[in-house]
């Protein structure tokens, strides 16, 4: 499967990212520290935005979940102890979907991972890498990493991990989620493979911040 | 003015200054409209516009629907345009600014009321079925410019988006898929494009209601710097057909009766410029994926070779 | 030294001798490790560490020098924007030279001010003053008239503001004759004779943010020819 990310592409905001993996394309901009108004701030600790925009269509309750999710996932990662009373911003604006309106797992992962490329180009404090990756499994059992919209459409089950990063090596799940019919035994696989999976990932994003630093410090060359 | 940005009397000074010798910030002449910058997806009706910085997408979708009951013969067309933070912190979401509803307006008025887009054609079985197409702007950063920038899109993207072909069987309909008939473009009647012209008078504002000295400068697609300073907006969405379809010119500096005529024939040269530049690119478009097809369908294939 | 270091990655520190911990690292507050917080160069020196990383958004911290925007004043007080949709900061009118109940500075609403951030802790309001403590005289701070005033990134602004040999400054010496203050906050404010000179001082400094220093010329060059200059 194909990524392609890039950091830096809004100017408006403080830390932008977009990310294209397979067929879901995902566009992040994070402002903040900000000013938060009074009925969202938090005195000892930043407040967290989420907004996510679906590429056809109003937002639902859809994205209300998974808004939800994110924040679940985005929480522990960001420190909002350095930022009191403060507002962090996320925008999130899916530009290809790439599954159907019930699905929700490629989109997720996907958000997970442009939101940490925008993060970290945002340059707000964060504790940890972290990195997401879809899987469904088949009628046949099998585990698809990444499926695709018609893969995904013919599948028993879908989910979403995402692990914490530490020096390249996927070290405490962060999150995961499952819609289907599955064995216990097919779930800790999942988990297995994901790790390995995510640590694939992350190498892609280094790659990227490290283009991004480089990209923002050419005049010292 | 957007809340949240702020803008010094130094910049002010500075800017109005430059522009009483005929300087734009970034280099540009009074007139000149920007660069525009128009990628089309692989995906029918995906547009990417890129004015200057300013960024917009927009998406065309179509699914069927049940008309109104007063216009049974007419399709269903709607402009979703709500601008989110990623544009700029300055729009909130989910609350409409002043700015943000006269951006809508403008785009609603130009692209849907002035009849761009066939509706009747839309009609499958009156009174019960019709397509209903839906354009959705998304604005992901602004540097000024976001009503012809989104007309632009939304423009560009009807004439490049194709439905899903249908057969009709008494009340029957069957929708067929992208591979198993060619999907039709949509009928666009005309194209509008839209020209923002911006009002500045140096002296102050009170010198033009006492009308001895008009020193107003007007200038063509502002970036977000003198959008903010501006003293009076005036938007035209005229046709390569030199069909005025919108004039809109919400408050702000009093203008002169001649001045109008002179932005209106300004505002058709850049149309007449743009509507040739979409016109080529999706000509190209076209092209390439006919190419595709065309490699498909060619008589000589594997089975003649082989015995 | 410098290498890439971004979150979740450990970092060496010497056990033997005592570092400061700069910018971009953070004491975990549950485990009592040092972690790095942002992404960028490790500067691993003898008495400090820190991570010098770019960003967009100021995070006000003491001593700072930096450009504000009056938006209003509130009694002995006034209120100073640093970047936009950001917390405003609280400026005394008796954080100038010489002030006193009678003798309040004249700051318009949209008046640009140079200034120094003397207290940034994030729990209280933050405040910034006009005056250098240790002389009691203005210190080059205070009110900046005309000119023209633009955003850099950070990163670029701290190393303008430090380098006092940098070498776009130099090149645009030979252009023209300038005043320059330079902000952290990512603001620089320029003023020379002619309009047409700033400009072109304001549009070099922006676009060499963005290339090798062995082009600077070149584009100072293209932008001033472009300007007629």
């Amino acid at each position: 499967m194909s990524i392609q990310a890039d950091t830096s592409i809004l100017n408006r905001v403080d830390g932008s990212a977009t990310l294209k993996s397979g067929e879901t394309e995902i566009i992040v901009s994070v402002s903040g520290p900000i000013e938060a108004k009074p009925r969202q701030e938090l005195p000892t600790t930043s407040a967290l935005d989420i907004i996510i925009r679906p590429d056809i269509g109003i937002s639902t309750t859809r994205e209300k979940l998974l808004e939800d999710k994110l924040r679940q996932v985005l929480t522990p990662v960001i420190i909002g102890i350095l930022y009191p009373r403060q507002l962090i911003q996320i925008t999130i604006q899916v530009l290809q979907s790439g599954e159907d309106k019930e699905y929700t797992s490629k989109e997720l992962s996907t958000i997970i991972n442009a939101t940490y490329l925008a993060l970290i180009d945002s340059n707000i404090g964060l504790k940890v890498s972290f990195a997401a990756e879809s899987f469904a499994i088949s009628t046949d059992d099998e585990i698809i990493t990444a499926p695709s919209r018609s893969q995904l459409k013919s599948s028993k089950s879908s989910h979403i991990v995402s692990y914490e990063i530490s020096n390249g090596k996927a070290t405490k799940l962060l999150f995961s989620d499952s819609i289907g019919t599955f064995s216990e035994n097919q779930i800790y696989q999942i988990l297995d493979l994901a790790a390995t999976k995510v640590e694939e990932t992350h190498q892609i994003f280094r790659k990227t911040i490290q283009d991004k630093i480089e990209k923002d410090f050419i005049w010292q060359l | 003015m957007a809340k949240g940005i702020e803008v010094s009397i130094n910049e002010k000074s500075f800017v109005f200054d430059a522009l009483k010798q005929g300087i734009r910030l970034d280099g540009r002449k009074l007139e000149d409209f920007r660069n525009v910058d128009i990628t089309l997806g692989d995906e029918y009706g995906y547009v990417d516009v890129r004015l200057g910085k300013t960024r917009v997408v927009a998406r065309i979708s179509a699914e069927i629907s049940t008309p109104f009951e007063d216009r049974p013969f007419e399709g269903l067309f709607t402009v979703s345009t709500e601008i989110s933070p990623m544009a700029s912190a300055m729009f909130e979401n989910q609350r409409q600014s002043d700015d943000e509803l006269l951006i809508s307006r403008a785009i609603e008025k130009a692209v849907r009321r002035s009849g761009a887009l066939d509706l009747e054609s839309l009609c499958i079985i009156a009174g019960s079925k019709c397509w209903s197409i839906r354009a959705d702007v998304h604005f992901l950063d602004y540097d000024g410019g976001f009503i012809d920038a989104s007309c632009i899109a939304v423009m560009t993207g009807l004439q490049h988006f194709r439905k899903n072909d249908i057969t009709v069987s008494g009340e029957q309909i069957v929708i067929h898929s992208v591979e198993e008939r060619e999907p039709v473009e949509l009928s666009v009647l005309h194209v509008p494009i839209c020209v923002t012209f911006a009002f500045f008078n140096p002296e102050g504002v009170e010198e033009n209601i006492k009308g001895e000295s008009n020193n107003e400068i007007y200038i063509v697609d502002t970036t977000l710097e003198e959008d903010l300073l501006k003293d009076g907006v005036l938007t035209v969405a005229v046709n390569k057909n030199r069909e005025v379809c919108q004039i809109s010119k919400a408050g702000g500096l009093p203008m002169d009766a001649l001045t109008l005529m002179d932005c209106g024939r300004k505002a058709y040269d850049i149309a007449v410029e743009l509507t040739n530049q979409i016109k080529k690119l999706l000509e190209a478009d076209y092209k390439r994926r006919n190419e595709g097809i065309q490699y498909k369908l060619r008589a000589e294939n594997d089975r003649i070779t082989v015995e | 030294m410098s290498t890439l270091i971004i979150p979740g990655d450990s970092i060496p520190i010497n056990q033997k001798s005592e570092q400061l911990i700069g910018p971009g690292l953070h004491i975990d507050l549950n485990t009592k490790e040092i972690i790095p917080i942002n992404s960028g160069l490790l500067q691993n020196g003898n008495k400090s560490i820190h991570i010098e990383s770019n960003s967009k958004r100021y995070i006000p911290q003491t001593n700072d020098y930096v450009i504000g925007t009056v938006t209003g004043s509130f009694g002995d007080i006034f209120r100073v924007s640093l970047s936009n949709f950001s917390s405003s900061v609280s400026l005394s009118a008796m954080a100038f030279p010489n002030a006193s109940k009678k003798n309040r500075p004249n700051l318009k609403v949209g008046s640009l001010i140079y200034a120094r951030v003397s207290n940034a802790d994030p729990i209280v309001d933050i405040e910034i003053e006009c005056i250098d403590p240790t002389t009691g005289k203005d210190g080059g701070f205070g009110l900046l008239e005309d000119g023209f005033v633009f955003d850099v990134n950070l990163a670029f602004a701290r190393n303008l503001l430090f380098d006092a040999n940098h070498p776009i400054l130099k090149l645009l010496v030979q252009k023209c004759k300038f005043e320059i203050a330079i902000g952290l906050n990512g603001k620089i404010w320029i003023k020379t004779d002619d309009l047409k000179y700033t400009l072109a001082c304001s549009k070099s400094i922006q676009n060499c943010q963005s290339v090798t220093s062995t082009r600077f010329k070149e584009i100072i060059n293209t932008v001033f020819k472009e300007l007629g200059l």
